[in-house]
């Protein structure tokens, strides 16, 4: 098979590579989709949670153990390190959200968007300043020797991220449609004030939500660490691509992160290889696919077309 | 407006007393201080301090200490442009050892000019660099050579006639790149692809997934380290089993801790070893006072500093209780620099500011470097030096 | 030492220039925009890549690159017009990067990420003017500064400014009273964006080199920290802001500190000023009085009760 003039072998390995992009696209997308789903708000510094999240495990697995000896503890020190840094991305989570955004909820939209764009720019250099900005390497907990297919290879962390991509989509699904507080949730991302007269708690959810997400980032957050190493501005275009992640699927919409990632996964991997263009171009095919959806379908692929009366 | 103007008056007050300082010689340093480029320049100014420290303790220049004043650049030109306006503005440095980058060096180099300031470039490679003016040298080897002599290498002496490149778009590895595939095909060699990224990309694997289906015999990666530990890992991943070869970027230590498995067995081209006493002793001092080994850059950094100070003291006199030194005087001094005893080996500059040197042919293993080959450019030969 | 301050000066000028186009853009009509150093791009890059092609004169390239940054502006502004707040502000976002990113691969054009050296010197009266001549580069732009705010102040005071504002308070209710709301944004956008064409020019003119790296999204902020400190929609704020952000940035290089007091610091600072202003003070230092009506018809009423 012969795909425009690529080898049906290495259009095979350009697949994986597009899927396990998107998979990571996917994992911080899902944070950014619940956070705009309750707050119709676009939460500029989710990046940077993403990128504490990644700091908070590696600083803790590398105290815990010496990733190069390899063994059960170095194993069990990599889960707990993830834990951490779930839960300290949480807080980080929920402070941001009490500090900066909280007393802008009745601002114009202006407002708390600008601020999150300052709460992102003084994480991302609170964290250089703190941890340097040189990258730090990550090791895997185990082996990721590469598995070939014949000519097509894929590391164990690849198939990784693509798993716990799925599961944590399945996990949140079940959870906001089949739990009370989910939809607790999905009443508060309705009509706020409704909510709050039906005996829900507004300001808890909102907490909840912003939590929930950033512990998502967090586990993303520690996965690509291993891929690609941690540094402080690591956040910054993962955090932009998982935004058109989700709006490409609908934002608002947990299913649409996870076919907005992968799609936008594969449109990069694959738009540079078949346009022939340079690689440097990845980013200009994500923004243009960013731009194409706002004008054409807003809404995302997965909802339907509510068109917004006047 | 009034508490504006008010603002504005304290802070030019703080400057005039800032600049008020006097009497010391000015010499300055330009690279990487932060970003992701960074370790390149603390290895380097760190052996600039070193020379400083040293010359000062014997004396100076005239009694005069030299003043050491550190330029952070983060490695882009943007920022490059302020920093020499400070140094040339300001300070009016007599002399500086730097810029770090190519690019860098190249855009500053016109306003070191413009200043008389005599700029030694510890390591920006690009050939066009001592062209851009009389006041403007380098102790690194240059791109065209090191281009020139590891294509032959490759193709003569270890038979490869097939190569992809992965490069990454700045003055560099583009050029080393550029150059390189232009003597290989000269040889006869073949290179099969010609993949570039961006400095700061993280993912190479389209690139390499492409360079895979060509199955080449070798892999070039004429890049810094930040970008090299990500592609070797990857290609590891991709189960690329060319074998790698890379440029004098590849000599900065911190590749070790970025790509620990697949660091070592990865051969690349510097300037030949230097097995000196200057140098054992420079790399005892470095050791002791900072905590790690100095790089190839760092040795660079060392010998242009001291050269630098060496020629200031020799342009300068007392003239009515004031040190008074002739730019002029320290440029054609630094010019006429000829088997230089440095940390890095004998230090001869050509007419238009450039290195005169041989090439190594070096490796990485168990975390260290190693050369196993060195080589004389001769009649557009390469003659191997034992 | 006046040399430096000359230099300040500057950029002072050139980004004020920059900023009094955002305002417009943000501030009177209400539209974020966070690509404003796309369009100080486009200008710089064609001021650039004309002058070394070709030797043109600097003067006729100027007004070239303000036309070719407000066609940019054309172009962003058209597609977003339906867009509102945040998805006008991530697509802002999106279209300078793009921009960026073209910069740096069309590497045929722009020489790429190694950006373009050697612009030639500009010719004033027969004599060439290199960054080395401050003075005058000086009064050139802060000239250009004054014409900038001129223009800007003539365009708010007219029906123009009033029918942006309306359309900053209230979109609907302005194309109910029959305001073409599709012109004026469009507008708001050509003009902002031709202004930091200028900007781009001169800088352009003046540094003789360009990098794609410089003109990145911090320089929107930057650009954006500028108004919002100064405050929003009120020009000589503008001006302001960009004299403190510029200060602000310059400082610890002037201190001599500036390799001890890492750049992070700088950036901290933008976006702390960002996070503050929007919750403290969303009308900038000096920004406009937002009229109290409640406030005088309660005094009012308070009075006539006595």
């Amino acid at each position: 098979m012969n795909l425009f003039n690529i080898p049906a072998n290495e259009l095979l390995q350009h697949i994986l590579n597009g899927l396990t992009l998107g998979a990571i696209y996917s994992l911080i997308a899902l944070g950014y989709t619940m956070v705009y789903g309750i707050l119709k708000f676009i939460n500029f510094a989710h990046g940077e949670i993403f990128m504490l999240g990644a700091y908070s495990g590696y600083y803790l697995y590398y105290y815990l153990c010496t990733p190069d000896q390899g063994g059960s503890w170095v194993m069990i020190s990599f889960i707990l390190s993830v834990l951490f840094a779930m839960i300290l991305s949480a807080v980080i989570g929920m402070l941001i959200e009490r500090i900066a955004y909280r007393p802008l909820r009745r601002a114009p939209r202006l407002a708390p968007l600008l601020s999150a764009i300052g709460v992102s720019i003084i994480l991302m250099n609170l964290a250089a300043l703190a941890f340097g900005t040189e990258p730090k390497n990550f090791s895997y907990p185990f082996d990721n020797s590469v598995i070939n297919m014949g000519t097509t290879s894929i590391t164990p962390n690849q198939i990784m991220i693509l798993a716990v991509g799925l599961i944590m989509m399945a996990g949140l699904k079940l959870f906001v449609d089949r739990t009370k507080l989910g939809k607790a949730m999905r009443a508060t991302s309705q009509n706020q004030n409704v909510a709050s007269l039906m005996g829900i708690n507004v300001n808890v959810i909102i907490s909840l939500t912003f939590a929930i997400g950033s512990a998502l980032a967090a586990v993303a957050g520690v996965l690509i660490a291993m891929e690609y190493k941690v540094y402080p501005s690591m956040g910054q275009m993962a955090g932009l691509k998982a935004f058109i992640a989700a709006v490409v699927g609908g934002i608002g919409n947990i299913s649409g992160a996870m076919i907005g990632g992968i799609l936008l996964g594969l449109l990069e991997t694959f738009g540079v290889v078949i346009l022939g263009i340079p690689q440097g171009m990845k980013d200009t095919i994500a923004f243009s696919v960013l731009i194409i959806i706002l004008l054409v379908k807003p809404s995302g692929i997965l909802i339907r077309n509510i068109r917004e009366k006047v | 407006m009034k508490r504006l103007l008010a603002i504005l008056f304290s802070i030019m007050l703080l400057f005039t007393m800032a600049c008020g300082k006097g009497d010391t010689v000015k010499i300055g340093f330009m690279g990487p201080m932060t970003g992701g480029d960074s370790n390149y320049g603390k290895l380097m100014s760190q052996a600039v301090k070193i020379a400083v420290e040293e010359f000062n303790a014997q004396g100076g220049v005239l009694g005069y200490n030299v003043e050491l004043i550190i330029e952070d650049d983060q490695g882009s030109v943007e920022k490059g442009n302020p920093a020499i306006e400070k140094l040339a503005g300001i300070d009016k440095v007599y002399g500086i050892i730097g810029a770090v980058f190519s690019s860098v060096s190249l855009a500053i180099a016109p306003k070191a000019e413009a200043s008389k300031i005599v700029m030694i470039s510890p390591s920006s490679t690009h050939k066009d660099l001592p062209d851009k003016g009389e006041f403007i040298f380098r102790d690194v080897i240059n791109d065209s050579m090191q281009a020139i002599v590891f294509a032959k290498y490759l193709y003569q002496v270890e038979k490869t006639n097939s190569v992809a490149i992965l490069y990454v778009k700045n003055d560099y590895s583009q050029g080393l790149a550029m150059d390189f595939k232009t003597q290989f095909e000269k040889e006869g060699g073949k290179v099969v692809a010609m993949e570039s990224g961006l400095k700061g990309d993280k993912d190479f694997k389209t690139q390499l997934t492409k360079i895979k289906g060509l199955s080449p015999k070798a892999l070039y990666i004429p890049n810094y380290v930040e970008e090299i530990a990500q592609i070797i890992e990857q290609a590891k991943q991709l189960g690329i089993t060319a074998k790698i070869y890379s440029a004098d970027g590849f000599s900065n230590p911190k590749i070790f801790e970025l790509a620990p498995k697949s660091a070592n067995g990865i051969i690349f081209t510097q300037i030949a070893e230097n097995r000196s006493q200057v140098k054992k002793d420079f790399i005892t001092k470095y050791k002791t006072k900072f905590g790690e080994d100095p790089d190839i850059f760092a040795l660079n950094s060392y010998d242009g500093a001291r050269i630098l100070m060496n020629a200031i003291k020799q342009a300068a006199e007392i003239k009515d209780k004031k040190l008074v030194i002739d730019r002029d005087k320290v440029r054609s001094i630094v010019a006429a620099t000829k088997d230089f005893d440095g940390a890095s080996g004998k230090i001869t500059f050509t007419a238009n500011g450039d290195l005169v040197a041989n090439i190594g042919i070096w490796t990485s293993e168990n975390n260290q470097y190693k050369q196993i080959k060195a080589y004389k450019l001769e009649n557009d030969k390469i003659i191997e030096i034992k | 030492m006046t040399d430096f301050l000359m230099v300040l000066f500057i950029y002072i000028g050139i980004y004020s220039i920059a900023s009094l186009g955002l305002n417009l853009i943000v501030g009177y009509t209400g539209l974020l925009s966070l690509c404003q150093a796309a369009f100080v791009a486009i200008g710089a890059y064609t001021t650039a890549i004309i002058m070394t092609s070709t030797g043109l004169s600097f003067w006729w390239v100027l007004p070239v690159a303000g036309i070719t940054a407000s066609l940019s502006g054309l172009l962003i502004g058209i597609p977003t017009l339906r867009l509102k707040g945040d998805y006008l502000a991530i697509a802002t976002l999106g279209f300078g990067e793009i921009v960026k990113n073209l910069i740096i691969n069309w590497d045929s054009v722009t020489k790429g990420p190694m950006g373009i050296n050697g612009i030639p010197a500009v010719n004033l009266f027969g004599i060439k003017l290199t960054i080395l001549d401050k003075l005058p580069w000086m009064l050139i732009i802060w000239g250009f500064v004054f014409i900038t705010y001129y223009l800007v102040r003539r365009i708010v005071r007219s029906r123009i400014g009033r029918a942006l504002e309306a359309i900053r308070e209230d979109e609907i209710a302005a194309s109910s009273m029959g305001i073409n709301t599709a012109k004026y944004k469009i507008g708001a956008f050509i003009t902002g964006s031709f202004f930091a064409g200028i900007a781009g020019g001169l800088y352009a003119a003046y540094t003789q080199a360009v990098a794609p790296n410089t003109f990145d999204f911090m320089m929107s902020v930057m650009i954006l920290c500028m108004i919002v400190l100064g405050g929003l929609g009120r020009n000589i704020a503008a001006v302001a802001g960009a004299v403190i952000i510029v200060l602000a940035e310059f400082t610890p290089r002037l201190l001599g500190i500036s390799n001890i007091i890492p750049p992070q610091l700088n950036q901290i600072l933008f976006g702390l000023i960002l996070v503050m202003m929007m919750i403290y003070r969303p009308q900038g230092l000096i920004g406009r009085k937002k009229i109290n009506y409640a406030a005088i018809v309660k005094k009012e009423i308070l009075n006539l009760e006595k």
